[in-house]
Formats: structure tokens, sequence, C-alpha cells
């Protein structure tokens, strides 16, 4: 049997790493999208004492390599007994850390969104609630959608980080297989190749999505 | 954490910077060289260059760290597992230099360009003394940006056994028992030299505006 | 018929004048054609500027005036037709082959030009900016290049800013430098491209009178412009082009009083206006 053979014969472990690598990338970066729409919309000043310690939270996020934010939650969270196993420790460390990184577009476009028209929502007697999630937020996620794009591609690169903390994954999945048969070559170059076609799927959904909003002119309003 | 504890996370310390400092210094250059060969655009090595940076940008560090460090014997090759290490990141730093690099090109003030070719400078002087300088000073936020990630990504070494920062805290609980101090104080250690890089980026970019008035 | 005409009218005015002036050309421009996509831009140009001449070209905007003087040292490559500076032809080699680019580097060296936009280098301070050519190119010496550079800057006005950076001058500055710059090649002729179009308006006369001394020093210089009085102060030779095509050239006097083709009347009436 060729290497190759051998591979297409154990195809279902690495179908079944797949899958775990999109269900952890699916679960983790819609939480993410979800705090990072939290976060902003905390940021637009109606607690104005939270402000300034979510602020640092965020920055603090973004210097830390994501790896040693899962350890902190898989290893160091038993010291204060709460105990996650290694699947909930990872999808929480990207949730949580991917979603900074979410909540930092945001604001930067936030800072340039025009008061204009936050000034007519307010005239047509919008609350603050309705005016953040009717009119701010779905703009400004159109507006950063390559951002966003870029920043899935991370969230995709990052699951894979959760190897090392022993979570059954895509590269898990080639990494006991080359163990296996000793085929590590061809194993990894099919592993790379599905984190590949993941990212230029989405980088094509980004691209699509910006025809769209082209074709609506929201681009030059 | 006792004496041992600490002298250990330096040394993890000390093995996450030279490493990703290699990385770095070879990844800078190389994404500069990649970047004038594709503004050449030979055929089939441009349509090469694309694909491999399409691929470094959406392989993981974890596993193209454990990609070259396993496949390389099979090919007869035996890799030290810092070489790997060191291989993984630059092979991924490169791809994105080479981008920030390429982009500093093409939008080099045409202008400018005529002045120098104007002035009799031939492309290469033109390319050295008045392009060069001008794209290290417009390149470098998004370089010292890139260094950031890269050290963001250098906990992926760990996958092959190199004991850097993060995984030195593994060893240091295996001893002690208490997990979360030495994880904290990486934290701290990786903030600080993130930060240090972000303070950088922003002199950096205050620069690279004055040069742009 | 008509070209032979006034250029012959030209040269009696001058051998008139009594002024001492070389027959060598600095320039000589022959049957030069250009289009950008299908568009003529330059027709059959033919244009001779001798040693010592200031020669300005007028005409309205997109009459390829601006592409002419591009084309004199290499900037745009014309279709057809040749240049000689200093009796050397650029571009094309003996062997009627493009030029190599270290052998065009070399008789583009022997022109200045100054741009509408300046186009001065922003990470070199205005000194380096001067000498920045002279050292890489022509191989001088620092030492000379920056004393020579630091005449330039004096003649021009700019030696107390020599330590500047670009970014922080004022247009008229910038242009100023961008002359010394130019001047610091000791080339055979300049070349101005529409220097003052950029400037606010009372920046500009700061820049007129920088090249009305060179014009008294006696360099060789083309300039392109939009300054109606300061081309009939400064030149020796007045072209008018149109279209593409040299419609009219002739000295100032005669340009600005007696224009013979009812075009540059046209146009002379509505400048004045």
């Amino acid at each position: 049997m060729s290497n190759w053979e051998i591979l297409w014969s154990a195809r279902d472990q690495f179908w079944s790493g797949f899958f775990s690598t999109m269900e952890i990338f699916g679960l983790s970066i819609s939480a993410a999208f979800a705090i990072g729409c939290g976060m902003l919309y905390l940021l637009e000043g109606s607690r104005p004492r939270l402000t300034v310690p979510l602020r640092v939270f965020i920055d603090g996020m973004r210097m830390l390599p994501f790896l040693i934010l899962a350890y902190l939650l898989y290893y160091g969270l038993p010291a204060i007994d709460i105990r996650l196993d290694a699947w909930w420790s990872g999808v929480g460390a990207l949730a949580v850390y991917h979603g900074c990184y979410f909540a930092e577009i945001f604001r930067g476009a936030r800072l340039t969104f025009p008061p204009g028209q936050v000034e007519a929502a307010k005239a047509h007697g919008f609350t603050k609630g309705k005016m953040f999630f009717r009119l701010i937020l779905p703009q400004i996620v159109m507006q950063t959608r390559p951002l966003l794009g870029n920043q899935l591609i991370y969230a995709l690169k990052d699951t894979a980080f959760l190897v090392i903390i022993t979570v059954r994954e895509l590269t898990a999945a080639a990494n006991s297989l080359s163990g296996t048969y000793f085929i590590p070559t061809e194993a990894f170059i099919v592993v790379i190749g599905f984190y590949w076609a993941v990212s230029v799927v989405m980088e094509i959904i980004v691209k699509q999505c910006g025809r769209f909003s082209a074709k609506r002119g929201f681009d030059n309003v | 954490m006792n004496a041992s504890a600490w002298h250990m996370l330096m040394e993890g310390a000390w093995t996450t910077v030279w490493i990703s400092g290699v990385s770095i210094v070879i990844g800078v250059t190389a994404g500069l060289m990649l970047a004038l060969i594709r503004l050449a655009r030979i055929p089939v090595v441009d349509q090469i260059l694309v694909l491999y940076i399409s691929l470094a940008r959406a392989t993981p560090l974890v596993t193209l760290a454990l990609f070259i460090f396993l496949s390389a014997p099979t090919f007869g090759i035996n890799l030290d597992r810092n070489v790997a290490g060191i291989l993984a990141l630059t092979l991924n730093t490169t791809a994105f230099n080479a981008e920030i690099w390429r982009s500093a090109f093409r939008n080099f003030s045409r202008d400018q360009r005529e002045a120098a070719m104007a002035a009799g400078m031939t492309p290469w002087v033109t390319f050295r003394r008045i392009m060069l300088p001008q794209m290290m000073i417009t390149s470098l936020p998004g370089l010292i940006n890139e260094m950031s990630f890269l050290i963001k990504g250098s906990p992926a070494i760990a996958v092959i056994g190199i004991v850097d920062l993060t995984r030195v805290t593994n060893r240091i609980s295996a001893v002690t028992y208490e997990p979360l101090p030495p994880i904290l104080v990486a934290c701290a250690l990786y903030m600080a030299a993130i930060g240090c890089l972000v303070w950088l980026q922003r002199i950096a970019e205050r620069r690279a505006n004055r040069l742009a008035v | 018929m008509f070209e032979k005409n006034t250029s012959e009218r030209v040269r009696s005015e001058q051998t008139a004048t009594g002024a001492a002036r070389s027959e060598r050309a600095a320039v000589s421009i022959r049957h030069l054609s250009k289009s950008f996509d299908g568009v003529e831009v330059l027709r059959d140009v033919d244009l001779e500027v001798r040693e010592g001449d200031v020669v300005t070209i007028l005409g309205s905007s997109g009459s390829g005036k601006s592409t002419l003087l591009r084309c004199i040292n290499w900037l745009e490559q014309p279709d057809r037709g040749s240049i000689h500076i200093g009796g050397q032809r650029i571009g094309v080699n003996d062997a009627g082959r493009p030029m190599p680019v270290r052998e065009l580097a070399r008789v583009r060296a022997r022109t200045g030009m100054v741009f509408q936009s300046f186009n001065l280098w922003p990470h070199l301070n205005v000194l380096h900016n001067v000498t920045e050519a002279p050292i890489h190119v022509l191989g001088k010496s620092k030492a000379e290049a920056e004393a020579h550079a630091r005449e330039l800057l004096e003649k021009v006005g700019m030696s107390a800013k020599a330590d500047a950076y670009p970014g922080t001058l004022s247009g008229g500055q910038k242009q100023r430098v961008a002359i010394a710059r130019a001047l610091a090649m000791q080339p055979e002729v300049m070349l101005f491209d529409e220097p003052t179009s950029a400037l606010d308006p009372e920046l500009v006369g700061e820049v007129l009178a920088v090249i009305k001394d060179l014009s008294a020093e006696g360099y060789t210089m083309i300039v392109v412009t939009h300054e109606m009085a300061f081309s009939r102060a400064v030149s020796d030779k007045v072209v008018f082009l149109d279209k593409g095509l040299i419609i009219e050239q002739a000295d100032p006097e005669t340009f600005f009083t007696n224009p013979s083709t009812e075009r540059v009347r046209k146009f002379l009436e509505r400048e004045e206006s």
C-alpha cells in the first residue's frame, strides 16, 4: 500500500478531526462575536465606570499569546477550584481571546462613525439599545468585514494550539496518524490542505459580502 | 515560587526571546527579497510565491512546526528542534512581511521616483538611496506589528518539545504543584515584551506620518 | 512654410540685438510624436534651443506642453522623432536600440528638472536633497558636494533652512530647494514643468524671482508655464503649443503684441481678462 492509500483508509480520523476543529471554531467564534458586540455596547458609555477596566482587559488580552490564556484556563483555574476539561477550556479561551480582538476592531470603526447618524436616530426617538443594535452595529460589522475576515483566519489557526492541551482536533489527528504509520509528510500535507481550504472559503465569503455591500453603495455613503 | 522556579522561568523566557529574535531578523530580510522577486513578475516563480504566501497565511504555526520537525527525518534530514522551530516561525512571518514590503513598494510615490530618474540616478541607486530608506520608515509599523504576532505565535514551538516561556510553566508546576503563579508571571512577561513592541510601533507610526507630509 | 518664417524672424531679431550668443544647440528636437491610448499628444514637433536661451512653452492645459518637456529627459518615451541634448541623442543609442538604463541615466544627468509638485525626497533634509545626486550620480566627494550645495542654497535664498526637512517647508520654499537640487547637477539645460502651478498665489513671486535670476546668469532653460508676464520678461523665445502642434514660436515682443495666429490671439485675450 502506498502512503496515500494508507491515509485514504484512515480518512475517518481526518474527518472526525476536521469536524472537531470546525465545531470548536464555529462555537468559539460565534461566542467571540457576541462578546465583541457586547463589549462594544458596554463601551458606548452607558456604564462609565466599566469603560476603563474593559479597555485595560481588551488591551491586556491583545498582548498575550493565545496558548498562555488556554494554559491559564486549563492548568491555572483548578488552583481556584474551577475545573474545565480541555475542550471547554479551549473553546472558552478562543471565545474570550478573539472576542477582545473583535471588540477592538469594532471600537476602531466606532470612533469614525458619523455622529450625524446618531443624532438622526435620537431625533427619531430611538432608544440607546435599539439604536445600537439596529443602526450602529450592522454598519460597523459591514464596514470592518475585511478585518473580521482576517481575524476569523487567525481564530481558525489558533484552534491548532489546542492540540498542546490535548484537545483532539485536526492537527492532533495528523499527529497521531503520523505516529501510527510513520507517514508524517503526507498526513500533514492533507491537514494543511484542510486549513487552507477553509481559509480560502472564508476569504471568498468576505469578498462576496464586499460585492454585496458595494452594490448597495454602503462603502461610499 | 522558589529560586529554581524563577531560574527555569527566565531560561524559558530567554528561549522565547532568542528564537523569536532570530526568526524576526531572517523573516524581515527574506520578506524584502520575496517582495523584490514578486515585483519582477517572473512567470511560474510568481505563481509559486503567491501559493506559498496563501498557504503560509492559512497554516497554523503548531501544524507547521510539527510538519517540519516530523517530516524532515523521512527525507533523511536530521533537524535540531530549535532549527525546526525557527524554520516554522520564519516560514510563517516571511509571508506576512513580504506583503508588507510589497505594499510599501506599490504605494511608493511615482513623483519621487521620477525626480530621481531626472537627476540621472540608475534604478539601483534610486532603490538604495531614495526608496529603501523611506520604505523602511513606512513599513516599520507593519513590521513591528508582525513581530508582535510572531511572539504571540511563538508558544507553538512547544509542540516539538522546545521549552519556551509557555511550556516552562508546565515544568515548574510539575515540581511545585502550583500551576497558577508561573503562568501569571509568564503572562506578565509576555505583556511586557509585547507592550514594548506596541510602544515602539506607535513611535514608528509617528515617524512614518511625519514622512508622509 | 510658416514655421520657417518665424524661426528666421527669431534669428534675425537676435542678431539685431547683438547678444553674443552661441549658435550651438543645447537641445534639438526633430519630428517628435507621442500618443497616449490613441490620442495624439505631440504631433511632429520640431524645436531648437540654443545654449544660453530661455524658452517658455505656453498653451492651454492638455496641449501637450508638459509631455514635450518630459520627453526631453525621457520620462516619457516618444513614439517617433529624436531629441539631442548637447549633441547626444537621448533614449536611443548609436545602434538605434533603446539605451541601457545606465547610459540613459548619464544623459539624463545632463538635464536638470524642476517639477510642478516639487518631488523633494522627504527622508532627506534640504542639504542632502541637494547633495544626493551629485554624490551618488556624479561621484563627487561629500565635502565638495556640500560646499556647492550651500552656494546654491544661498543663491535661492534657502541657506537658513539647510538642516530642515521638506515636510516643514512652504510650497515656495520647497520649489526653491528643488531648483537648487536641479542646479547641483550642473546641467546643460534646466527644465521647468509648471514650477508655480501648485503654489499659493502669494508664494509664486519668490519662485519666479529665482528663475529670473537664473536666466540673467545665462542658464539654458525651458520653462512650461502659465505666467504670461513672467514669460514675456525672461524669454528669448516663446513657443505656443495647441493640440500637440507648435503653432507659433517667436520672440516675446512679437508673440505678445503681434501674434500671427488667431488661436494665440484668443488665448492671450482670455489670459488678460
